[in-house]
């Protein structure tokens, strides 16, 4: 049986804008990440998908809700609880480029977690950079680089590496490879996978892609204005049930689709998640929306077995 | 034709080597042309290339761009003015950016409009109206009224092809249009590029990294690796049958639903 090592139980993020007012960043979610696998979250922007990292990375407070990690509910954590518990998780970000201080050597940014933690004594950083390099497919000679002299995903490469420095169990995503092009995209993913058969890490993989997450990915959610939509098996993914799961496949353009097929499109923009639609989050897009969708907000339910979905009147497959 | 870029060569400064070169294509009226390739491969220089606006010190080192038979290397700065906005429009990545942000909407567009004809403010007001209802922009008199700042990432690329369009140019250079949109954003924005070229029967070149978006949208399609074309040719003939292994490497790396798993 696969064991849980994250549980996110309600978890509810609001921030406080004027009039008194609140932005709903993250509406009580809640789901399971398995050891060693891989959880997807794809949404579009404005969708909560990094309020909802940023809680799990513990950088941010959560209104209500916990994060339960090895027992332990980490959004109460404080002080030197807190710091030790960055050991376990760790990140990767979008822009490389701005996660790199411009003026360190790759040495020394790789080894820089660890000499936070006093895991290495200065003596061995050499030694340690060269064998994370080499880890991540990199030449162990660019010990001696500047962020600046390397490519975009080369410097991806790199923060993978310091992200593994630490050894953690858990490394979140944050659209770790939208800014490269696609065939190094592709190498990066390989290596995440790569790297997971290898240590068994779990990775939480924030992205908007959902052609690229439905690759790789052992559980996909869908997000839509703080919610979670719909929860399924990555393989899966043909069967999803929810309307704005459909709209997301459509939407995704592929080079082996016919030409001058008809493209069904979503029509209009994401609210603002200031102003909340009353009962379905979804339902002021939605194609199937029905009296009881304006009223009622769906409960996030399981249909399937691992299949989640929140909708009043689930699409029988996709077409 | 109406676009014939022969042999085409563009430099940087006083580096002696070309950072593109023997680029070559032709372009027919109402045609759709999509160039793809990874980031440094000098797609964006062809299009900036094709409209004089290359920056720092770029210049055509070979080669000549022929649009409706003219030669545009011979061309002095006041045909250019009155041919780029007009003839030849451009769509940028990010259209905010190329809008003054102290500024409205409306009051750049009515500026935009009056440069390039006799119509009153009045009447430019009118046709600003008219191009936006075009682009299915609700509302569009408050759009005129706002800040770039205020509209989000699609309805701000709404505009910007509103005001590439707003003279049925006979060639539109779009660079990177749907590049910094969600997907289901992106789908409604190139479902309109489409419409709209189909409709007015401009010919457009597209830059794209997005494969997917450029096998939708094109008729022939370029592929560039490190300032030359790979390959090129019909995008069906392409896509399907690709001879040059760096176009085979690409397509190999389109992440595609369904089909493989690395888990």
């Amino acid at each position: 049986m696969s064991e849980v090592i994250m549980r996110v139980e309600n978890l509810t993020k609001k921030f406080p804008v004027s009039d008194g007012k609140f932005l709903t960043a993250c509406d009580d979610i809640t789901f399971d990440v398995v050891k060693g696998e891989t959880v997807g979250i794809v949404g579009e922007s404005g969708c909560g998908k990094t309020t909802l990292l940023k809680a799990i990375m513990n950088m941010q407070k959560p209104t209500s809700g916990k994060i339960i990690f090895h027992g332990e509910d980490i959004t109460q954590l404080t002080g030197e609880a807190k710091r030790q518990n960055y050991r376990r998780i760790q990140m990767i970000f979008q822009d490389p480029t701005a996660a790199f201080n411009p003026k360190m050597k790759i040495r020394d940014i790789i080894c820089e977690p660890l000499l936070n933690f006093d895991l290495i004594a200065k003596s061995e950083v050499d030694a340690k950079a060269r064998e994370l390099l080499t880890q991540v497919d990199l030449p162990a000679d660019f010990v001696e680089r500047y962020p600046h002299n390397m490519s975009g995903g080369q410097r991806q490469r790199v923060a993978i590496a310091r992200a593994l420095a630490l050894e953690p169990e858990v490394i979140a995503c944050d659209e770790a490879t939208s800014a490269l092009d696609v065939s190094v995209q592709d190498t990066i993913i390989k290596l995440l996978v790569k790297l997971q058969r290898e240590k068994g890490i779990t990775y939480i993989f924030i992205c908007h892609d959902l052609a690229l997450v439905s690759m790789f990915s052992h559980k996909i959610a869908v997000m839509y204005l703080g919610n979670i939509m719909e929860k399924i098996d990555g393989d899966k993914l043909s069967g999803a049930r929810h309307p704005y799961t459909h709209a997301l496949l459509k939407a995704v353009f592929s080079t082996e689709r016919e030409k001058n097929q008809y493209i069904e499109i979503l029509p209009g923009e994401i609210p603002s998640p200031l102003d909340v639609p009353s009962g379905c989050p979804f339902r002021n897009r939605c194609t199937y929306c029905q009296e009881i969708c304006t009223t009622q907000k769906p409960p996030f339910e399981e249909i399937e077995n691992n299949h989640f979905v929140a909708c009043h009147y689930p699409l029988n497959k996709a077409h | 034709m109406l676009l014939d870029v022969k042999n085409l060569a563009v430099s940087y400064g006083k580096n002696k080597t070309p950072t593109i070169s023997g680029v070559n294509f032709e372009l027919d009226e109402g045609k759709i042309l999509a160039i793809v390739g990874e980031s440094g491969s000098g797609k964006t220089t062809v299009i900036r290339a094709i409209l004089n606006v290359l920056p720092g010190g770029g210049y055509v080192s070979e080669g000549k761009i022929i649009f409706n038979g003219r030669d545009l290397s011979e061309l002095d700065a006041d045909s250019w003015r009155s041919l780029r906005g007009k003839d030849i429009s451009m769509i940028f990545q990010d259209s905010g950016a190329m809008m003054n942000p102290v500024h409205t909407i409306g009051k750049q567009f009515v500026e935009y409009i009056q440069t390039h004809s006799d119509l009153d403010k009045k009447s430019a007001y009118d046709m600003a109206v008219e191009k936006l209802e075009l682009m299915n922009l609700p509302n569009p008199e408050n759009i005129l009224k706002s800040y770039t700042f205020e509209l989000s990432g699609g309805m701000r690329q709404r505009v910007g092809i509103a005001m590439a369009i707003t003279f049925q140019p006979k060639l539109l250079l779009a660079d990177e249009p749907t590049s910094a949109l969600d997907v289901t954003t992106q789908a409604q924005i190139v479902g309109e590029l489409m419409f709209i070229t189909r409709g007015t029967g401009a010919a457009m070149i597209i830059v794209t990294h997005n494969l997917g978006v450029a096998s939708y949208l094109s008729d022939n399609l370029i592929v560039m690796s490190q300032g030359k074309i790979v390959e090129a040719g019909a995008t069906d003939d392409v896509v399907k049958n690709p001879r040059h292994n760096y176009t085979k490497s690409l397509l190999a790396s389109v992440p595609e639903m369904g089909r493989r798993r690395y888990v």
